[in-house]
């Protein structure tokens, strides 16, 4: 065999059930080169479990997830994460500037406390996502959106190679959203890879370069434009009637686009 | 036994104390079992405020409701009724309540409010019937186990306050080194799973403590209301506060003022259980905190246009 690059991040037959019920089946996905990936499918298609999964959230039943062809444990300093926002109470006493600190603790470790470095790194971060002013507000008295970006400025502040973001723009005004999105792309700019959990599938056709349709198993993966045909996202939705609307909508976008 | 030891319940009415002349020996016993059950409120109240944040303010109510099983074992098993022993004992049926616990929830897949009710119900009701079967039987020394039942601080005797007070300092130690990591976890589990923290093993950590000041905080409030010494003080200092670190300070402060006013008031009266005073205490502060806190307090809700503060 040859020797060739690992993948950034390879899904090799994974398998995830919660208790006896199995909600992803066997998906075999490699990302090998930095862009800005969408994953895409319905709700309760299995995908936040798929990023869950990678991140050793969820327990694997079968198969095995590699970053950069290692285990996640060994690169876990190289990989960022955002979770959904409603998954946390925000009105939690910390302040903006607290939740962009908490970045930094992976490299910190335990015992060592936010320093003038990490300071300088998080207002920088908050500065990219439009938020330096708001540093000392408490997370509650924000914007769903300004939330959202809070949220993004942590993971910026983890300074990681590969971005894996649970649904980035739910409930997102559409400045945050323009926003956000531009961000990411800088990043992927940087050379990194951005998985983005997605729901809109008007605004995946514009932004993602790659995506994978998810229905409980990996229906299709590629180049944006080659996945996103009528015939893949009516197996991906197949029998949700009130998504058919949606799917006619992205589909008459293509036919615009090039 | 326990006739040579000096207590607070030896003391006259503090009125009469603060007039008359004091005798040295009872001074310092009085002072160092105010000053224990003082870091044993300020502890509660710091360790409470991390249950509060990790939305878990009822494994103390738990933990402690089963401490009376604990005590009537520790006296039954070894004959001794001295306070480390039975704390010591105390300590362990508070474990083994949250073990149950534990396992009525991940196991037995019963939901959490109904697995800390049966947990609370049925180890109280043996704690009781165990104290109740200790005083009928007569047993030599058996008698003033109840007094774990609502507190009676005023029994303390020196060496018992420091033995709390270490406790309590102990517990203050470790939230404070590690306190960023709790504050991680209570806020975001996902966040801090995903970035390699044992997030298990940080819960456990917390429970720990919570069990740890539930029972060291027994002899000040009893076990029916310690639970209180560690929810309250919290949920007041939140209305003052939008900073988690302001928060435990100010919640170990409250749960100081309410222990130290809770035994002053108790001394007044000899015999008088610690417990329900303490309580009222931190509720009256946590009543005060509502009405009048800055921002999130009613008055200043009232007094505010609504939206009218918003705009940054």
């Amino acid at each position: 065999m040859t020797a060739v690059a690992a993948p950034i991040l390879e899904f090799h037959d994974v398998t995830v059930a919660y208790g006896r019920r199995p909600v992803l089946w066997n998906v075999d996905l490699a990302i090998a080169e930095p862009c800005l990936f969408g994953v895409i499918g319905p709700n309760g298609a299995g995908k936040s479990t798929l990023l869950k999964a990678a991140l050793g959230l969820v327990p694997v039943v079968g198969g095995y997830v590699r970053f950069f062809g290692a285990p996640l444990d060994r690169v876990r300093g190289r990989v960022g994460y955002v979770p959904q926002r409603e998954t946390v109470d925000w009105d939690f006493p910390v302040s903006v500037m607290d939740v962009v600190l908490m970045g930094t603790y992976g490299r910190l470790g335990w015992l060592r406390r936010p320093g003038r470095r990490e300071r300088d790194l998080a207002r920088h971060c908050l500065d990219r996502v439009g938020l330096v002013g708001l540093a000392e507000r408490q997370i509650g008295r924000l914007s769903g959106g300004q939330q959202q970006r809070v949220f993004l400025a942590r993971a910026l502040a983890q300074e990681a190679d590969v971005y894996l973001l649970d649904e980035p723009l739910a409930g997102v005004d559409v400045r945050s959203q323009e926003q956000i999105f531009r961000v990411l792309a800088e990043v992927r700019d940087q050379g990194k890879l951005v998985v983005v959990v997605h729901h809109d599938l008007r605004t995946a056709a514009e932004w993602f370069d790659r995506v994978a349709l998810i229905d409980m198993r990996l229906v299709a993966t590629g180049p944006t434009a080659d996945v996103l045909t009528p015939d893949n996202l009516r197996r991906t939705y197949a029998g949700r009637v009130e998504l058919l609307e949606e799917i006619g909508r992205a589909v008459a976008e293509r036919g615009r686009t090039p | 036994m326990m006739a040579a030891a000096p207590t607070l319940a030896a003391w006259p009415p503090l009125v009469a104390v603060a007039a008359g002349p004091l005798d040295a020996g009872l001074t310092y016993n009085t002072l160092v079992a105010l000053a224990g059950v003082a870091t044993v409120g300020f502890a509660a109240g710091v360790a409470g405020t991390l249950a509060l944040l990790r939305r878990r303010p009822l494994v103390g109510d738990a933990a402690a409701h089963a401490t009376l099983l604990g005590v009537g074992a520790a006296f039954l098993l070894t004959g001794r009724r001295d306070l480390p022993t039975l704390l010591a004992g105390a300590l362990v049926s508070a474990v083994a309540a949250l073990v149950v616990l534990v396992f009525l929830r991940r196991i037995a897949r019963t939901r959490d409010d109904a697995a800390t009710a049966i947990v609370i119900g049925v180890s109280f009701g043996a704690g009781l019937a165990l104290l109740a079967g200790i005083t009928a039987r007569g047993l030599p020394g058996g008698a003033g186990l109840e007094q774990f039942l609502l507190g009676h601080a005023a029994a303390l005797t020196a060496q018992d306050a420091l033995l709390l007070a270490a406790a309590s300092c102990a517990t203050v130690a470790l939230v404070a080194v590690a306190f960023k990591e709790f504050v991680l976890v209570a806020f975001d589990d996902a966040f801090a799973a995903a970035i390699g923290r044992p997030v298990g093993l940080i819960d456990t950590a917390l429970v720990a403590l919570v069990a740890v000041m539930v029972v060291v905080g027994l002899p000040a409030a009893g076990a029916v209301l310690v639970t209180a010494l560690v929810v309250i003080p919290p949920v007041a200092a939140r209305q003052w506060t939008t900073r988690a670190g302001r928060m435990l300070l100010l919640a170990g402060l409250f749960g100081l003022a309410a222990a130290v006013a809770g035994v002053l008031a108790s001394t007044l009266r000899p015999g008088l259980a610690t417990g329900p005073l303490v309580v009222l205490t931190a509720a009256a502060i946590c009543v005060v905190s509502f009405a009048v806190a800055p921002e999130r307090g009613w008055l200043w809700r009232r007094s505010t246009l609504p939206g009218g503060e918003e705009s940054p």
